[in-house]
């Protein structure tokens, strides 16, 4: 008979969690502006980095020359930049201030001032010097521009160094030699064509998923105890804890529903490198998932009201992506900021995502990751707790 | 048998102004007892205080014999009208019934109970957000009558409604009453001190208790009194 009323009372204990459960999954489903957010959001994010980042790497840069030389060094000087790979010739102004005009009005990205003396000059192997002017407005495009233009006048320029030689009485395979002695050989690992969709559209997609599970986690705590039914939950004596685990519970396993579309779509349909073990990496984003949703929690404790809750998770999530040091690296940031982000999960998370997919380091190397993360989870829950059971 | 409801020497104090000044009174079991007040003379306070939702100051507060700062147990003998609209928003009626059911731990079969006391049957899947005030307020006492509670707290409930709906929750208290039901109801219209054992009066953080006669010659005196008083000036 005692053991009868114990099943019983587990049963009813049960009964209680899925319920709030069942009504946590019907309020994120009702609300029609977080379901289109939650479930189109982070999705239409993926396919339009996709979109954006499909080149793969910038080319065709716009480029224009002012040829004031008539010298056959120019016209082969011209010929080359023509040829360069990721420069595309689309104007030749006659003079500097209509090439400054093209720049200035964005038509051109490079621009290239070829003297009137460099035939003369190469001629004579005296040092010629050929302006290439870049617009800095820009920077990832200023970067692509520098680099596209430097394999080219490198080019150029050992050409004219083994030509200079060669006059000088070296016999040209001696002088070819003497620009050949050290080999510098480029050979990117990890992303060996410096694909820019490989490095940023996963990171970026996520970024907006860890931003949606941020505002519906800053919810999680208010969005009960700053409406009137707060009164009917605290009237029939529930438990705070299993209140909040149980609500947990349900978005937390949402947030996870959510990115896997987002590894499965990137990995098998855009082909985005995922290097690591699929578990590993799915364990890692739980891990992360638990901090920041523990952070969301514990800004829902705080607030006074929801929108004070939002807008203290947005303060977290909107910058933590540029703050992780995926984009600009961490060690370029002054010493204070570095310690300070190491708070932030979203650091741990985008490095660790950036390990795990590129290199697969294995899962001692992450160790200390789910570590920080799993640390960042139990002080912000506990914290959360203590505010939440004084309400 | 101890009372249902005991309180001793309450104090509550809110941001440095005083709510109740050391407030005592003792509700025993089958009694329907009044609260009566002014707005905002703390009946809604007290109310939310005796269901475990805010904290007091100071004084104890035994609902059932249960210490409410040491346990939280006599909730699962309680059940809550609200003044405003506690009810779950979002949900329609029957999740509602269903949720709050399930948070009380009540046995499923009290809903289809309740709903048929209340005459809820037509309004099972309208969401709660579109029930007219009547409605609103049948529900209300459904779910807070579905775990059959000891206790039920009642604040303003029959007020401004459609006399069908007065009726049917009139009925649903006394029956609830003659079952052995214990009540604590808060109104400021002395005209419904009729339903009462006895009633409290609180007003300016003090507490007197009166029979129903009592209370309607005192508040004609007062007034009366009053405007006496006004004519006079």
């Amino acid at each position: 008979m005692e053991q009868l009323n114990f099943s019983k009372v587990v049963i009813i204990m049960f009964k209680q969690g899925l319920s709030v459960m069942y009504r946590e999954i019907t309020y994120m489903w009702r609300d029609r502006g977080l379901r289109n957010l939650l479930l189109i959001g982070p999705l239409l994010g993926l396919f339009l980095f996709y979109a954006t980042y499909s080149a793969q790497a910038i080319k065709d840069i716009p480029t224009a020359i002012v040829c004031l030389d008539r010298s056959d060094t120019a016209r082969q000087l011209v010929e080359d930049m023509k040829n360069a790979e990721y420069l595309k010739v689309i104007a030749y102004p006659p003079n500097f201030q209509d090439l400054e005009e093209l720049i200035k009005n964005g038509r051109v990205v490079v621009g290239i001032v070829i003297p009137e003396d460099l035939g003369q000059k190469v001629a004579l192997h005296r040092q010629a010097t050929v302006l290439v002017a870049v617009d800095g407005s820009n920077m990832i495009y200023a970067t692509n521009a520098a680099s596209a233009v430097m394999t080219v006048t490198h080019t150029i320029s050992a050409r004219a160094g083994i030509n200079a030689l060669v006059s000088n009485g070296i016999n040209f395979s001696q002088a070819q030699e003497a620009y050949q002695g050290i080999n510098i050989r480029e050979e990117p690992w990890f992303n060996p064509t410096l694909n820019y969709a490989y490095f940023l559209v996963l990171a970026l997609t996520l970024n907006i998923w860890q931003q949606c599970c941020t505002l519906v986690a800053s919810m999680n705590v208010i969005g009960e105890t700053g409406r009137r039914s707060w009164y009917q939950i605290k009237a029939s004596g529930i438990s705070v804890f299993k209140l909040f685990f149980s609500k947990s519970i349900v978005q937390v396993t949402m947030f996870m529903l959510l990115v896997l579309p987002i590894y499965i779509i990137s990995y098998i349909f855009l082909h985005i490198p995922m290097h690591c073990n699929f578990g590993l990496l799915l364990l890692f984003t739980l891990a992360f998932t638990l901090a920041l949703h523990s952070i969301g929690t514990l800004a829902s404790s705080l607030s006074h009201s929801a929108i004070d809750s939002i807008r203290l998770g947005m303060l977290i999530a909107l910058p933590s992506f540029i703050l992780s040091g995926y984009t600009w690296p961490m060690e370029s940031m002054p010493h204070y900021l570095q310690q300070a982000v190491k708070i932030l999960p979203q650091t741990w998370f985008f490095q660790g995502i950036n390990y795990l997919t590129f290199k697969n380091p294995g899962p001692a190397f992450i160790g200390h990751y789910f570590l920080i993360l799993s640390l960042t989870a139990v002080t912000c829950y506990g914290v959360a707790a203590i505010v939440t059971l004084r309400k | 048998m101890p009372p249902i409801i005991e309180v001793k020497d309450l104090l509550q104090v809110i941001r440095k102004k005083s709510v109740f000044n050391g407030v005592s009174l003792e509700v025993q079991a089958g009694e329907c007892f009044g609260l009566f007040g002014n707005k905002s003379a703390g009946k809604t306070a007290l109310l939310h205080i005796l269901a475990g939702i805010d904290r007091f100051t100071a004084g104890s507060v035994r609902i059932m014999g249960y210490d409410i700062r040491k346990t939280e147990r006599f909730k699962s003998h309680l059940g809550l009208v609200t003044q405003e609209r506690s009810l779950f928003q979002d949900l329609k009626v029957c999740e509602n019934l269903d949720f709050i059911a399930a948070l009380k731990k009540a046995d499923s079969q009290n809903i289809r109970q309740v709903v048929e006391q209340l005459e809820l049957q037509s309004y099972l899947n309208e969401p709660v957000e579109t029930l007219d005030e009547g409605v609103y307020q049948r529900l209300a006492l459904a779910c807070a009558l579905v775990n059959a509670p000891k206790l039920l707290l009642i604040d303003e409930l029959i007020d401004g409604l459609d006399f069908h709906s007065y009726k049917l929750i009139a009925k649903a208290i006394k029956n609830y009453l003659s079952t052995g039901g214990t009540c604590l109801w808060a109104f400021h219209r002395v005209k419904f001190s009729a339903y009462m054992d006895r009633i409290g009066w609180l007003d300016k953080g003090e507490i007197i208790v009166y029979r129903p006669g009592e209370l309607i010659k005192e508040y004609r005196n007062i007034f009366q009194i009053n405007e006496k008083h006004k004519l006079l000036h």
